[in-house]
């Protein structure tokens, strides 16, 4: 027997009024004077115990009474075999098979399918059972039957995942299923329970469908483990660190994998956090594969290798459409770019008119130095190419001056340029500082604009930079699914000393990064994340897996925006402008083989179990079903006030007519 | 009040204590009490006690000057003195007692307080029927005493000290009996007011020597209705007022079985005082006080 609530009991000291009000109820018989106790006798013993008795039989169901509500809303419950269920409190039974990383340390999958294949003998007959797993998402291993030889081979088909499993999302998606699911739910869960897997909230792993929750431990056992947690590029060339705990004693070596070739070993002497530096490593031009492996018979071997791309690549050519290869627009912007520490672009002029258009498909982003010097043909290019995802910074020249409407924008221009007139000049007076391009740079209001082109704003533009007299000066416009900068003015130093200005370096090199995607892509990923195809080229490409597999078929290449990257070694993305390596790792967190606790797992059993009211068992084994009692306490209770009134009244009564 | 005769039933009601409560002085009782009680009796064939002429006799030295008939003197030259029938120049003492079970009762009055009325009565009775009158307070002593006296002035010493009578402690007949025995040498009337709460031997013991002595002894018993009827509806602690021990009876004892006890004791005093030549007399203080001076008078009037 146990109590749901069982703070309440607490209430049952409220006997102590009742003992108090008789224990001065006995003792506070009248007490009268009289003249003389000659003649009187002391009232004989058989009525005096009568009385005595009397009141005894009211204490005690007065007692009772207030026993019986401290246990109603202590919520007892009594624990009920198995056997005595009736067959339809049977209900729907989830068999969950934990098939995240950590469980393919040693010996545990393998009991974990055992432990399926008992959960599912032991469900009793006419129950529905389905087969899930789980990792970073709830697949279905088995449809919904009473038929428990589908499902054991649905449990024998099981393999464990290189992705990582979070208690809470999995709680999340087992509540959803369990919606459409006949009550009541048993939720057999198998899994090492691993502590990392835990959410912030405790109330995350809660599922309100889920009757009963019926944990099953695998994979127990003090844990020994190497994991690599990073491998970080630095100036004097790679950290990799690692995190060993378990048994000090058992050692490990580490070797270090450059594109294939092992190039340095070294010993680790105790387990522990590790930072090794390796220096003098020999890139190769382009895309260098990266691998730490560490040598070791540690219970989880997923964890012991570590992947990374290192890029040696020599900086990238931005095309700059202009109609004068050796103008000043063009000395300006190379000269921001080159520059940059990383230097990771060089200008390349294109002379409107003597390149072939279609060329711009290769480039991630282009520099166009006077939007308004482009023709017809060149305007549609732009359009086309910026609609699949390329991204241009223009600027808005002199021709773009003469112009009543602006191409690729389609600006319309209220008036010619608007002179601010004699000597006066306008500097940047609002700046949208939270936009990626602006928020590092420094110093817009020393630049001086004389002259500006006043154009409609529409309402696809965001303004970046206003004059101080509320002149749009930088807009963004997103065509398609590329990105359009547009400076309405030029880089002649006719209308403003903007290119002579500080700024203006660290707003091409932005500017750069940001229409580029260099500072969006990252090159390592943990297995489970997602790769957007957008980043790595503007159109659809062919990746393979680190099994040299294709991901993607013939249909994805053209319609798939992003790609899963469930296996850890070696991505190969091969887009229409460039081939590029993604690293995909084991998540960290599942290294760490720390089991939670028994109390907060008991805890979360309670929990799941309380939200219908019952607890469920101990972990391992078919549990009994607890049944409630507060309706038969209720019942007693109802009783006992009858009694209590009915005794009560007739103590009363002798007083009432004694008092008449 | 006193000198006007008051109607026969304004006089009738005063001899009920609940209105006797209300008056503090306590010769203003007694006046009360006795003229109401003789306007009754003046209706009453039975009894037929008044202050009639009796006879004259022959004036001799010591006798009351007030009482010489100055008309026959001037008719024959010769003094005489008037006599009248209840003029017998007896004495009257009265023992009252004043045990701390006298001070229970009530309302309207205390058996004591009840005690005091029938005491003032029977000394203002007394002594305007020219008897000497005396007092004596006892509890286990001699709390007060007056010796008879049939002074005028007398009178109101008496009625101070039973006014002063308050109920404490136990009760005793031996020895403040001895000691009243040891104080008076004449017969006269011995009348005993109490509660009577002791064995019928333990009266005797104290109120034989007193017949012996020569002394026609009446006796009072006091007692509340609370004592003859008890009504209790529930368990009831009782603490006795003389020696403090406190006793729980069952409200059905109090119903069933003291009344019968009560009697028993009662009808025992009555018994023993039948004995010694005494009489008993039971008061209930719910009563008016003209049954008990009745009783004194056919008392007074056997012993003539």
């Amino acid at each position: 027997m146990g109590f749901l609530t069982p703070l309440f009991l607490f209430g049952a000291l409220a006997i102590a009024l009742p003992i108090w009000l008789h224990r001065l109820q006995t003792q506070s018989s009248d007490r009268q004077s009289f003249s003389s106790a000659m003649l009187l006798e002391t009232t004989e013993e058989r009525v005096h115990l009568q009385k005595k008795l009397k009141y005894l039989v009211l204490l005690a169901l007065r007692i009772a009474l207030l026993l019986m509500i401290a246990l109603a809303f202590a919520k007892p419950f009594l624990i009920r075999p198995p056997g005595s269920l009736t067959a339809g409190a049977a209900g729907t039974h989830l068999i969950l098979v934990d098939t995240s990383v950590s469980m393919s340390r040693a010996g545990a999958f393998d009991q974990a399918i055992a432990v399926a294949g008992q959960a599912i003998d032991d469900v009793p007959p006419g129950a529905l059972l389905q087969v899930l797993d789980v990792d970073d998402a709830l697949h279905i291993g088995s449809s919904l039957s009473a038929d428990k030889s589908d499902h054991r081979a649905a449990v024998s088909r099981l393999r464990v995942s290189a992705l990582r499993l979070d208690f809470g999302s999995a709680m999340a998606a087992v509540d959803r299923l369990a919606e459409s699911l006949p009550p009541p739910v048993t939720l057999h869960m198998i899994s090492d329970f691993q502590g990392s897997a835990m959410p912030v909230r405790f109330a995350d792993v809660v599922p309100s469908r889920v009757t009963r929750l019926i944990p099953h431990v695998v994979g127990t056992g003090a844990p020994f483990n190497w994991s690599v947690k990073f491998v970080r590029e630095t100036a004097e060339g790679l950290d990799v660190g690692l995190f060993g705990f378990g048994d000090r004693e058992r050692l490990a070596d580490v070797e270090l994998l450059l594109n294939g070739e092992v190039v340095e070993m070294r010993g680790l002497s105790e387990t522990g956090p590790v930072t090794l530096r390796f220096t003098d490593l020999q890139y190769e031009q382009g895309d260098n594969r990266i691998q730490v492996r560490i040598n070791t018979d540690d219970d989880l071997a997923a964890d012991n290798q570590w992947f990374h791309v290192v890029e040696n690549e020599p900086p990238a050519s931005v095309p700059l459409i202009t109609l004068n290869r050796g103008g000043l627009p063009v000395t300006y912007l190379s000269a921001a770019l080159e520059s940059d520490a990383g230097q990771s672009y060089h200008v390349e002029p294109l002379v409107i008119g003597e390149f072939d258009a279609r060329v711009l498909g290769r480039y991630r982003w282009a520099l166009l130095d006077d939007i308004g010097a482009i023709d017809e043909e060149l305007d549609h290019a732009l359009t086309a190419y910026l609609q699949n995802g390329g991204n241009l910074l223009a600027f808005s020249g002199i021709r773009a001056a003469s112009s009543s409407i602006l191409p690729v924008t389609g600006h319309r221009l209220s008036a010619a340029t608007v002179d601010i007139g004699g000597s006066e000049f306008q500097s940047p007076g609002q700046i949208d500082t939270s936009h990626p391009v602006l928020a590092q740079t420094e110093g817009w209001h020393t630049v001086n604009v004389s002259r500006t082109i006043p154009i409609e704003v529409q309402a696809a533009d965001q303004v970046l930079i206003r004059l101080e007299n509320k002149q749009p000066f930088l807009i963004e416009r997103r065509i398609g699914a590329g990105r359009l900068l547009l400076l309405l003015n030029g880089l002649d130093n006719r209308w403003n000393d903007l290119p002579l200005r500080p700024v203006f370096v660290s707003f091409i090199i932005e500017t750069a990064g940001y229409l580029s995607g260099i500072n969006e892509i990252s090159k390592t990923y943990t297995t489970g994340a997602s790769l957007p195809l957008s980043l790595v080229g503007n159109a659809s490409g062919q990746v393979v897996d680190p099994d040299g597999n294709t991901v993607l078929s013939l249909a994805d290449t053209t319609r798939a925006q992003q790609i899963k990257l469930d296996k850890p070694g070696f991505y190969e993305v091969y887009t229409s402008q460039d081939n590029m390596l993604v690293a995909a790792n084991i998540d960290p967190r599942e290294s760490d083989l720390t089991r939670i606790s028994q109390e907060l797992l008991d805890r979360w059993q309670d929990a799941t179990a309380r939200l219908d009211g019952i607890v469920a068992g101990q972990p391992g084994t078919v549990e009994p079903e607890p049944v409630e009692l507060w309706h038969w306490l209720l019942f007693i209770l109802a009783m006992v006030v009858i009694a209590e009134s009915m005794l009560g009244n007739t103590y009363l009564a002798p007083l009432a007519r004694a008092n008449r | 009040m006193i000198g006007m005769l008051p109607s026969r039933s304004t006089a009738r009601d005063l001899l009920h204590p609940e209105v006797l409560a209300g008056l503090k002085n306590l010769d203003l009782v007694a006046r009360s009490v006795v003229e109401g009680f003789l306007i009754g009796l003046h209706r009453s064939p039975t009894f037929g006690f008044s202050q009639e002429f009796a006879e004259y006799r022959a004036y001799a030295e010591g006798d009351d000057p007030r009482f010489i008939d100055w008309n026959v003197y001037a008719r024959t030259g010769k003094t005489y003195i008037k006599r009248f029938l209840g003029d017998t120049n007896s004495h009257l003492m009265i023992l009252l007692d004043a045990s701390a079970s006298m001070g229970f009762g009530g309302p309207p009055v205390t058996k004591l307080r009840y005690g005091q009325f029938l005491a003032a009565s029977l000394s203002f009775l007394a002594a305007r029927q020219h008897d000497a009158v005396g007092c004596m307070i006892f509890d286990e002593e001699v709390r007060d005493y007056r010796a008879p006296s049939s002074r005028a002035g007398k009178l109101q010493g008496i009625l101070h000290c039973i006014d002063s009578a308050e109920a404490a402690v136990g009760t005793r007949f031996d020895k403040p009996f001895d000691k009243f025995r040891e104080q008076i040498s004449r017969r006269g009337l011995v009348a005993v007011i109490s509660d009577f709460y002791c064995d019928a031997e333990d009266l005797l013991a104290g109120v034989r020597p007193l017949a012996w002595h020569g002394q026609d002894v009446v006796l009072f018993q006091v007692l509340d209705q609370q004592e003859l009827d008890p009504q209790f509806g529930n368990n009831v602690l009782l603490e006795d007022l003389e020696t403090g021990k406190a006793i729980e009876v069952a409200p059905q004892f109090m119903r069933e079985v003291y009344p019968k006890r009560i009697r028993a004791h009662i009808d025992s005093l009555a018994a023993a005082a039948a004995s010694i030549g005494a009489d008993h007399v039971l008061v209930n203080t719910c009563d008016s006080l003209d049954e008990a001076l009745r009783n004194y008078l056919l008392f007074r009037q056997r012993r003539k």
